[in-house]
């Protein structure tokens, strides 16, 4: 544990945060919580096959990472009627009890070490709360990192029978030459009969280290469906989960990456089945340039008493180059017999017949590749309802492979 | 064949699995593991010293190495304490190595055997049978003819006097060494009887050889190694099969199978175990496969309590091929975890993995595999299919593959599905006449007929019986 950041965290410089931020005494005492328990707490859980850890995150040097009153930051949000789009403060001022009530409802505070080093240090963040029967257009929210490190923490509640959709872009600001650490936890609430997308856009710095954590639980015929989509950062340790809890509630985990040079993906989605007639669809396709590696786990988990499931999961990887590297592990857990459920995986190379039609046809091979490598992300796109979302990871894929 | 097939339809299953014998043998090693008892069986058993320290080397690595119980969702191995276990037991037969004629056999083995329906199977279809009884092979045969071609088979111990530098140079050095796990370093410790099967190049011996294991006593454990060397162009199939009567003190099964497939070489190993539902069956099977080599694994698992055994094959040589056909069925009180694990280490490898598993009544089956591509195996492919059929609610399946890939120039594709028995496949067949029982018996046969399809006749029928046996009046 010696390469944890613990050593240099004071409990006075959590108080400073939390005076900055104006936060009732509960909170402080759910983040020194958090802190204190640094001392006991693990790394996230990582796959490991004997022999081989597939991300090593203990090896990252947190001590000089995280600077925790350094919180220089650019916000955006912009909200759609009916929605209340706030920053903590506000929240903690207008809705202090509906922030109590479900602050750490959904990710544990003591998840693992790295979340509660986000609850202990989270600076800011946006608290989205949906009103009952409000159907409202999309929120964006944008996220510029102007320092060293940076804790987020978004808190949506969508209330009974509404609907929002959400926008989340994470950029950096300034570039400095140092190593940088983002770290993001969202928790998103569905109500009975709620719907919530919440579309992620990472596209930080490739000298950032990055760890999220994003959690639904849906209620009664509530949905709760994530898109995650990751170009930036040097290193990406993202888990996406959803727990199916009210009777026919459903789930969809849409994530697509782009990793080049030598970034480090490692992407989970998880979706738990607890309550009956309960659907999920997880859809993650990846395409690997240069040294880049990606690590896929999947988890289907279908709890004892989820019956009439559906549940399924595709996996598909691209590999551009020798060099880089993709590990997938796609879990079924079945506890009751009355599922459907399936799951799949693939990794290949553009397909060499579909190079020869489109060359062929004039097309020189390198469009024809760039091409195949903009089509193979069409099933995911094609999902994604916030239009800017789609267009901005469609820019930013159609760049990429370009440079 | 016929015949053959009849007299195993009217044998009863039942009967010929869970009979008990009275315990009678020579020698019992005290229980637990020390270095004393390594030290008696060596000697017992009359081994050259390297064996014997071989032997004490692993026993410190087994001190030294964990309990495989960190995984997710491995089976619980709190019970297995190899303090509690009788490792070694000879059985009161005066020939070592075994006979060789079946009646010089001590009356009450040729009877375990005969319920077993070893004799007939090996009149039949066999090239050979080995069967161990306890901790030693008590009968061994080989057909003159594969003789004459210099086709070794014979039990372990004696291959360690006999063939002493094929042995040094490939018992537990390359394949499972006993480093590999702490199972495989308890076996490496107190390893006794197995076969050794050596097919000369050039040769195919296209007969299955057969060994049929055996526990009979309550509380022991069973360690035989098996090592399988198929020079170039060689072929030829080998088929366990392995059972023990149920006692309320619990049994531990590690055995150890290493195979070698020599370039163009084309091995199929085979294995029916149904241990006794107090069994923890933890074994350790690899395989090396030079260039144009194909290794085949099928398995059915129907026994044991818990089972923690992914066969694994390493594509060594380019245009090496794997084959893995597995089928899993976990009953009451039981927790399969079974699964294959391929290493491609050179170009144009190929592998495919057609995983099936069963479960009712509260069982629990596992896939768990690994698919590694190295770097530079160009042109690999690897298609891995599981498929599961639950029966009930308080059985459990999971799957829990992992994928390395470290070369672009592949094909991976990997599947997994999971449902109950078709309601309306049910429907159908019940309207044409059949009873509900009939009917999913009929669906669970037509699930697995990929397995029995690959085995030899007697070995099918035998599968079919046991999963019959498993699925009796239970259904509902």
């Amino acid at each position: 544990m010696s390469t944890q950041v613990h050593a240099n965290l004071t409990e006075a410089q959590v108080e400073q945060i939390s005076d900055d931020l104006g936060e009732p005494e509960w909170l402080l005492e759910t983040r020194k919580d958090a802190l204190a328990a640094l001392e006991e707490l693990e790394m996230p859980d990582v796959i490991r096959t004997p022999g081989r850890t597939w991300t090593n995150l203990d090896a990252l040097d947190y001590e000089s990472l995280v600077d925790p009153l350094d919180y220089a930051q650019d916000k955006d949000r912009i909200d759609a009627d009916g929605v209340e789009v706030l920053s903590w403060s506000e929240a903690l001022d207008e809705h202090a009890d509906l922030v109590e009530e479900h602050f750490g409802s959904v990710v544990d505070p003591q998840r693992d070490y790295l979340t509660a080093l986000s609850t202990a240090l989270f600076s800011a963040g946006t608290v989205v709360y949906v009103p009952e029967g409000v159907d409202a257009e999309d929120v964006k929210i944008r996220t510029t990192m102007n320092s060293q490190s940076l804790f987020n923490y978004t808190l949506v509640l969508a209330e009974e029978s509404s609907s929002v959709t959400i926008l989340e872009r994470q950029g950096t600001g300034e570039t400095t030459d140092a190593d940088q650490y983002y770290s993001g936890i969202v928790e998103v609430v569905a109500e009975e009969n709620a719907y919530v997308q919440y579309g992620a856009l990472q596209n930080l710095s490739e000298e950032t280290y990055n760890f999220q954590v994003k959690r639904g639980h849906a209620d009664t015929y509530a949905t709760v469906n994530w898109i995650d989509g990751n170009i930036g950062s040097r290193l990406t340790k993202s888990n996406v989960e959803t727990r199916l809890l009210g009777d026919s509630s459903e789930s969809q985990i849409l994530g697509a990456f782009f990793g080049h040079e030598d970034q480090h993906f490692d992407i989970a989605s998880r979706v738990w089945h607890e309550a009956e007639h309960t659907t999920a669809d997880l859809v993650t396709r990846g395409v690997l340039d240069d040294d880049a590696r990606s690590v896929y786990e999947g988890v289907q988990d279908v709890g004892r008493e989820a019956w009439d499931t559906s549940s399924y999961q595709r996996e598909n990887t691209l590999m551009l180059s020798d060099d880089s590297e993709a590990d997938a592990s796609p879990k079924l857990i079945i506890n009751n017999h009355d599922t459907e459920a399936s799951h799949s995986a693939t990794v290949g190379q553009v397909d060499a017949e579909d190079m020869f039609y489109m060359t062929s046809r004039g097309v020189d091979p390198e469009s024809a590749k760039n091409m195949l490598v903009e089509g193979f992300y069409v099933p995911v796109l094609e999902e994604v309802q916030v239009d800017e979302l789609r267009e901005d990871l469609d820019q930013l894929i159609y760049e990429r492979l370009r440079e | 064949m016929s015949s053959d097939q009849d007299h195993l339809k009217e044998t009863d299953t039942e009967k010929r699995f869970e009979f008990k014998k009275e315990e009678k043998s020579a020698f019992e090693a005290e229980k637990g593991l020390t270095e004393e008892t390594i030290r008696v069986i060596s000697e017992d058993k009359d081994e050259p010293e390297w064996m014997l320290e071989r032997r004490l080397r692993a026993l410190e690595q087994y001190k030294e190495m964990p309990m495989p119980d960190g995984w997710p969702g491995a089976p619980d191995l709190s019970e297995v304490d190899v303090d509690e276990i009788v490792p070694y037991i000879r059985p009161d037969i005066e020939t070592r190595g075994g006979v060789d004629d079946w009646n010089d056999l001590p009356e009450e083995i040729q009877d375990t055997f005969d319920k077993l329906g070893i004799p007939e199977a090996e009149k039949n279809a066999l090239s050979g049978v080995g069967a161990q009884y306890e901790s030693e092979i008590v009968y061994q045969n080989m057909q003159e003819r594969w003789e004459e071609k210099g086709v070794i088979f014979c039990d372990m111990d004696k291959a360690v006097q006999e063939h002493e530098d094929i042995l040094k140079e490939y018992f537990m050095t390359k394949a499972v060494p006993p480093s590999d796990n702490k199972f495989a370093a308890l076996h490496g410790a107190i390893w006794s009887g197995g076969s050794f099967v050596y097919v000369p190049e050039d040769t195919t011996v296209d007969m299955p050889v057969q060994a049929y294991f055996r526990m009979n006593s309550d509380g022991m454990g069973q360690f035989e190694h098996t090592l399988i060397i198929a020079e170039e162009n060689s072929e030829v199939h080998y088929i366990e099969g392995c059972s023990a009567p149920k006692y309320s003190e619990f049994n531990l099964h590690s055995g150890g199978v290493e195979v070698f497939v020599k370039e163009n070489a084309h091995v199929q190993y085979s294995t029916v175990q149904n241990w006794s539902k107090n069994t923890y069956n933890l074994n350790t099977k690899r395989a090396i496969c030079e260039a144009d080599g194909t290794m085949e694994w099928v398995s059915g698992s129907m026994g044991s309590k818990a089972t923690m055994l992914y066969p694994s094959t390493v594509l060594k040589g380019p245009g090496a091929t794997d084959n893995h056909i597995t089928i899993a069925f976990a009953g009451e009180g039981q927790d399969i975890d079974t699964g294959a694990k391929v290493y491609h280490n050179a170009p144009e490898t190929k592998s495919t993995i057609e995983s099936k598993s069963i479960s009712k009544d509260g069982g629990r089956t596992n896939y768990r595999g690994l698919v590694h591509i190295a770097d530079g195996a160009e042109d690999s492919s690897t298609s891995v299919e599981c498929d599961a059929l639950m029966f009930d609610n308080e059985s459990t399946s999971d799957t829990m593959p992992y994928m390395e890939i470290q070369e672009s120039k592949v094909d991976v594709a990997h599947e997994a599905t999971v449902g109950k028995i078709g309601d309306e496949d049910v429907f159908y067949l019940q309207s044409r006449g059949l009873d509900d029982d009939d009917a999913k018996q009929m669906i669970v046969a037509g699930f697995i007929e990929p397995i029995t399809e690959e085995l030899p006749i007697e070995y099918a029928v035998e599968l079919n019986r046991l999963i019959e046996l498993e699925m009796e009046g239970s259904l509902g």
